[in-house]
């Protein structure tokens, strides 16, 4: 049994503007001490499946209204509202986007990372505080029994990111999930940041899922990748097979748009033409087909079933498959818009 | 990942031997910086800019004077001004009506007691009308406010619904018909003021949370498995605190304002109880004559609320973080 099998996950929010699907039937599954990297345009659903899987979705207007996620085979979905609370920051924790404000400006760093253990393993105050030092330390903070009790304004922004690791990693989580954890970052940190994630995750054997747009960052880390588009996964597979033989024309624009120093050629990007749809006016039938190169009249009119293509690498293309209709082989069909 | 932390490590040893921290990471760098300043909070800053607020010391000043003077009144005032509120007939025609003298700085009244006296021993109860219906509206506004804004929707509505209906009477006939309800007295006094005046703390707390509410170290905390409750408590009010400091200290001077006009129109403290409002009212009949009858408590009063109303503003300078001095 996985760690964490999502099924048919479907978040939709419900605004003033009309039906939002965020998230529309996405599916993977986690094993323990894996790495999932999940990949997507701003707006994609790549949050939204995160929040959605700790039932973080702000209600109203988001709702989930299908699928399940199984943690350890229960529906994290159906279960009481304690229950749920039981899990977050205890067997799945969260570490955000923008280490600036996710730290309670009031409270001592050593105070809110020691806040997990008091709120789930009741610790006393002083244990709670002995064991953030002991993260701290973790996570490559120096002098960590005196950092611990400066506030989140006298910390840097890398100090504070690796702060709120360790935060997340308190209780000695069983997964992980990384939103965009070095985006708001400098370069130089980012490295770091991803390179204290593997080896804390070697340490205690975590499963990640690594939320990202940047596939540099999970090209390293993750065991499997998870491609969405417009709150639909286009697809999924192992890093590998990911990587070196893609088969959806959307996953093909994202390695072509990556600046890479390790292939011959003058060095030009080639960006994906066009915008993300908005996702209250999602294309017909296959919801990349504005945006593809080789799409033909059904890509407009029917939604792509998710192929399994070879064990464990599924897709959603019509095409994906067909023999000739790989990355740099397939026929344009007409220039796009 | 090993040769990073260790690169952490000595870059924070503080090795006398190495003067600058290496280029290696921006966050050591920091580290050295930050360490040999001195360890600052929000509220050590905001101390700091209120002891240079010149007008906001005064006000204070003014009310630590006020708190001793009402504390400390039994040990020198009826020896020295005499009682406030005994008086003897039999001697009530010599000591009526006396102007301000050496002997009782403030005159006397239409009963021969001392003004002075009086006002000293009124300013117990326009602190404690002020602190504890201040009280009373801030624990009812607290609560009302933080639900409306972290629960929105519904419950949003009906607390704020609930409010306009407060609002919408006009304050002092509203304070009249409690009073007329509950009786009169001074801890009716007390409730009337300060169940009057939680609407308008209720919408400050409200405000506050509801810019709070969208920081990410709510949904930080809400991921670590924190509570409703614990999230209001620990993540929310204390980060929403500034403005409802703020306005719980001018409101204190605004309850104290309406202590004296309910005792004015003859609603709150009675005679014998010393009252500003209660004296002003008493010398409305008289104020040509015997003008320092009004002048002395409307003193009182006006000092003491610009006081708090000092302060408040003082505070609100202090506690802005996005002043920087």
């Amino acid at each position: 049994m996985a760690l964490l099998q999502v099924n048919d996950l479907r978040t939709h929010f419900f605004t003033r503007d009309g039906l939002v699907k965020a998230v529309d039937g996405v599916t993977f599954s986690l094993d323990k001490g894996e790495t999932l990297g999940v990949v997507g345009e701003s707006g994609s659903g790549k949050s939204v499946t995160a929040m959605s899987i700790m039932r973080l979705t702000p209600d109203p207007p988001g709702k989930v209204v299908g699928g399940e996620v199984l943690y350890k085979g229960a529906d994290i979905l159906t279960m009481s509202a304690a229950e749920v609370r039981d899990l977050r920051g205890n067997r799945i924790s969260m570490v955000f986007q923008d280490p600036m404000t996710s730290l309670n400006p009031v409270y001592r760093v050593g105070e809110q990372i020691g806040e997990a253990i008091r709120i789930h393993k009741k610790a006393t105050k002083r244990e709670a505080f002995e064991r953030a030092v002991e993260l701290l330390d973790l996570v490559g903070i120096p002098n960590p029994r005196s950092r611990a009790k400066d506030f989140p304004h006298q910390f840097s922004g890398g100090m504070r990111q690796r702060a709120m690791i360790a935060m997340a990693l308190a209780c000695d989580p069983d997964i992980l999930i990384a939103d965009e954890p070095t985006t708001a970052l400098d370069v130089t940190i980012q490295a770091q940041i991803l390179e204290l994630m593997m080896s804390l995750q070697e340490r205690t054997g975590a499963a990640i899922i690594m939320i990202t747009h940047d596939l540099g960052i999970v090209a390293d880390m993750a065991d499997r990748m998870l491609v969405l588009y417009a709150g639909r996964p286009v697809e999924y597979g192992t890093a590998r097979e990911v990587f070196y033989s893609p088969l959806h024309p959307y996953t093909w624009g994202l390695l072509e748009s990556l600046p890479r120093q390790d292939i011959e050629g003058k060095g030009e990007l080639h960006p994906i033409k066009g915008q993300p749809p908005s996702l209250i006016d999602v294309p017909t039938g296959c919801s990349f087909h504005p945006r593809c190169p080789y799409a033909t009249a059904i890509c407009s009119a029917e939604l792509p079933e998710t192929r399994i293509i070879e064990d464990g690498h599924s897709v959603a293309c019509h095409f994906a498959g067909e023999a000739g209709f790989t990355r740099g082989n397939a026929v344009k069909t007409k220039g796009v818009v | 990942m090993g040769a990073l932390m260790r690169d952490d490590k000595t870059t924070s040893a503080n090795d006398p031997m190495q003067p600058t921290a290496p280029p290696t990471a921006g966050e050591a760098a920091q580290v050295a910086s930050k360490r040999s300043g001195k360890s600052r909070t929000l509220w050590s800053d905001a101390t700091r800019r209120l002891r240079r607020n010149r007008l906001a010391m005064i006000g204070l000043a003014w009310i630590f004077i006020i708190v001793v003077i009402a504390l400390s009144a039994d040990l020198w005032a009826p020896q020295w001004l005499g009682s406030p509120s005994e008086f003897d007939s039999t001697t009530m025609g010599e000591l009526k009506h006396l102007p301000p003298s050496a002997e009782h700085p403030f005159g006397t009244d239409k009963r021969g007691l001392d003004v002075a006296s009086r006002i000293v021993y009124g300013s117990r109860y326009s602190l404690a009308v002020g602190i504890i219906a201040t009280s009373i509206a801030l624990s009812i506004g607290l609560v009302m406010g933080t639900l409306a804004a972290y629960y929105g929707g519904f419950i949003d509505s009906l607390v704020m619904r609930l409010a306009d209906v407060f609002l919408a009477f006009p304050y002092i006939l509203f304070a009249i018909a409690l009073i007329a309800v509950l009786g009169r007295g001074f801890v009716n006094l007390f409730i009337a003021i300060g169940v009057l005046a939680w609407p308008t703390i209720a919408r400050v707390v409200r405000s506050s949370i509801l810019s709070v509410k969208e920081n990410e170290y709510v949904d930080a905390a809400r991921a670590l498995g924190a509570s409703d409750i614990r999230i209001m408590l620990r993540h929310m009010l204390p980060n929403a605190m500034a403005p409802i400091i703020v306005y719980g200290t001018m409101s204190i001077g605004g309850a104290i304002l309406s202590e004296a006009a309910l005792s004015f129109l003859g609603l709150g403290v009675q005679f014998p109880d010393p009252s500003w409002g209660h004296m002003l009212s008493e010398a409305r009949g008289e104020m040509i004559s015997y003008p320092w009858l009004m002048i002395f408590p409307g003193a009182a009063i006006l000092t003491t609320v610009l006081a708090f109303v000092l302060l408040g503003d003082g505070l609100r300078d202090a506690l802005d973080v996005k002043m920087k001095d």
